[in-house]
């Protein structure tokens, strides 16, 4: 048997490995560069949220709560936009899984909820994207209100679409295959009307709405500029039922992605 | 005694189908692996050849039996960056470009300078900038071996390497496994393409219906299974432009006394004869037939 044991250059660099960390900065730089070249991506988390801005009230200057119609409607939005990018981004890793990219990274000393992990900070990035552009757009047409309306609901749109990281998640270990990130983002469409986030709902809408996900995030989000008075003098929804349906619906979407994950285990 | 490479003893692995029944993909594999050797893995689609690699990765848990690679799990080994793989259903992203998907990776392993390396020796280096959506199937394949050497494995395993080639780009791809040999990796490899088998592995390993039916010094799998063939040359007056003159091959058939032969040259049989007799069953309905198995075999040694 002619076997070559002779060491080469290789051999001596071999030594290195057995100290080496996995640097995931390094890979969720890369990712994010990724996701930002992604056109048709960028258009859903974007651009369509900034259109949908213009169409439902850009430059309103009828005074609204602390703020204006305009920075009402740019919150919402921006939220939209937000919830977008988290769902479809962490969704991806679905795609990613069934392209065999998983096992690829299987073959890395990364372990897998490192991987979440990594997608998760990767969607929380993405998501600053479309809420920085809104409110610069926003801002330069004529959005108005005091300076804790625009911080404090940038930072709560930004840290509560972490909310939709979980159920882009849950979504893509529950409905197995390329489509489910489609079918999350779908959704998101769907639980934006019901969370009164696009058009101000009232009666029975608005009721079955406040149960919703996307409610209790968007009222949050907005509720520097209304204390919680909802949109056509609707009623008024307190601080604590925002919170509670934010919470029920963490709890639930990470139950689901737990229970997902366990029967995709046994699967194998 | 030295740790070996790899150790597997009666490595099972049963499958439940969707119907409920109970499929034997793998069935009691015992083989042991030295460091230096290359390994050819042989056998029809089918025969359980990525199973058994699944298994010997860590990607996949056998239903019954035992692994060891360097003394310790599959897992360790593969976290250690002792083992790397080229698998059949690992995948790339589409939207990367070839260096960005190598730095990814190294990025993981913690190897940052390895990717130029790991370029360099997959030949990548004209197409570092492409997108792995432009790049040619066989491109694919070469960007998946850098991915492997990433690591710089004492062990690669890899599963059809070269699907998706055409035979140039095969030759260049086993060229740069010798080099990779040369250097002191220990090489495992899955095919179903008899040539690549008999022409760079030591050792054949024969498997078929999940079973190892052959092992060997790749000469000696040929050999013992495959009988011998008797070669010979006719005199130059006897060749017409369409090949040997058909009187004349009678004249042989009616007597083998000597007639004027120059050349006589007694040659192995091609493996593919050992794989035929051994792999091809057509009680087994399952396996591919002998006969589809033939096409693909001179496919491959076309």
């Amino acid at each position: 048997m002619s076997t070559l044991t002779t060491p080469g250059p290789d051999a001596e660099t071999r030594a290195v490995r057995r100290t080496s960390r996995p640097m995931p900065l390094v890979y969720a730089g890369l990712d994010l560069k990724r996701q930002l070249r992604d056109k048709m991506g960028m258009f859903f988390i974007v651009a369509l949220p900034a259109f949908l801005f213009f169409v439902f009230g850009m430059g309103d200057d009828e005074a609204y709560g602390s703020a204006n119609v305009a920075m009402y409607v740019m919150v919402s939005m921006a939220a939209y936009g937000a919830v977008t990018a988290t769902t479809t981004v962490v969704g991806a890793a679905a795609t990613e899984q069934t392209m065999g990219w998983g096992r690829q990274v299987a073959l890395t000393p990364l372990a897998p909820l490192g991987f979440v992990a990594i997608k998760t900070a990767v969607a929380m990035l993405v998501a600053v994207v479309p809420v920085t552009i809104i409110y610069v757009i926003g801002a330069a047409t004529g959005s108005s209100g005091n300076a804790v309306d625009w911080l404090a609901s940038a930072a709560i749109v930004w840290a509560g679409s972490a909310l939709f990281a979980v159920y882009g998640l849950a979504m893509c270990l529950v409905f197995k295959g390329e489509n489910s990130s489609s079918i999350a983002a779908g959704l998101i469409v769907i639980m934006s009307f019901l969370g009164n986030v696009f058009t101000p709902m009232d009666g029975f809408m608005l009721e079955f709405g406040r149960f919703t996900p996307l409610y209790g995030y968007a009222g949050l989000a907005r509720y520097p500029i209304t204390e919680g008075y909802v949109a056509m003098g609707a009623g008024h929804d307190s601080v604590w039922l925002l919170l509670a349906n934010v919470c029920a619906w963490t709890v639930i979407f990470a139950a689901l992605a737990v229970w997902g994950l366990r029967r995709r285990q046994e699967r194998v | 005694m030295t740790t070996p490479a790899l150790r597997a003893i009666g490595l099972t692995k049963h499958f439940r189908t969707p119907g409920g029944e109970t499929v034997t993909a793998v069935d009691g594999v015992d083989l042991t692996i030295h460091s230096g050797e290359i390994v050819a893995f042989l056998g029809p689609n089918g025969a359980g050849k990525t199973t058994t690699v699944d298994m010997l990765l860590g990607l996949t848990t056998p239903t019954s039996g035992t692994i060891e690679v360097y003394g310790t799990t599959p897992h360790r080994a593969v976290v250690e960056g002792r083992v790397s793989a080229v698998m059949q259903t690992g995948g790339l992203l589409p939207d990367f470009t070839v260096r960005e998907t190598i730095r990814a990776i190294a990025a993981l392993h913690g190897r940052p300078e390895r990717v130029d390396v790991a370029i360099e020796r997959a030949g990548l280096g004209p197409i570092a900038g492409r997108q792995v959506q432009a790049c040619s199937g066989g491109e694919q394949q070469r960007l998946k071996f850098a991915l492997a050497l990433v690591p710089d494995p004492d062990l690669v395993i890899l599963d059809e390497p070269t699907t998706g080639m055409d035979v140039g780009a095969r030759h260049e791809f086993w060229d740069t496994m010798r080099a990779d040999a040369a250097d002191g990796r220990t090489i495992v490899f899955a095919t179903h393409y008899l040539a690549e088998a008999d022409a760079f592995a030591d050792r054949t390993v024969l498997m078929a219906r999940g079973r190892i039916v052959a092992d060997g010094p790749t000469p000696e799998v040929r050999a013992a299974y495959g009988g011998q063939t008797i070669t010979f040359r006719p005199p130059a007056g006897r060749m017409g432009p369409h090949g040997v003159d058909p009187a004349w091959l009678d004249e042989v058939r009616r007597a083998v006394a000597p007639l004027g032969i120059t050349d006589l040259e007694v040659a192995s049989a091609s493996l593919e004869a050992a794989f035929l007799a051994l792999t091809g069953g057509p009680t087994q309905a399952h396996t591919t037939s002998p006969a589809e198995s033939r096409t693909e075999a001179q496919e491959a040694l076309r």
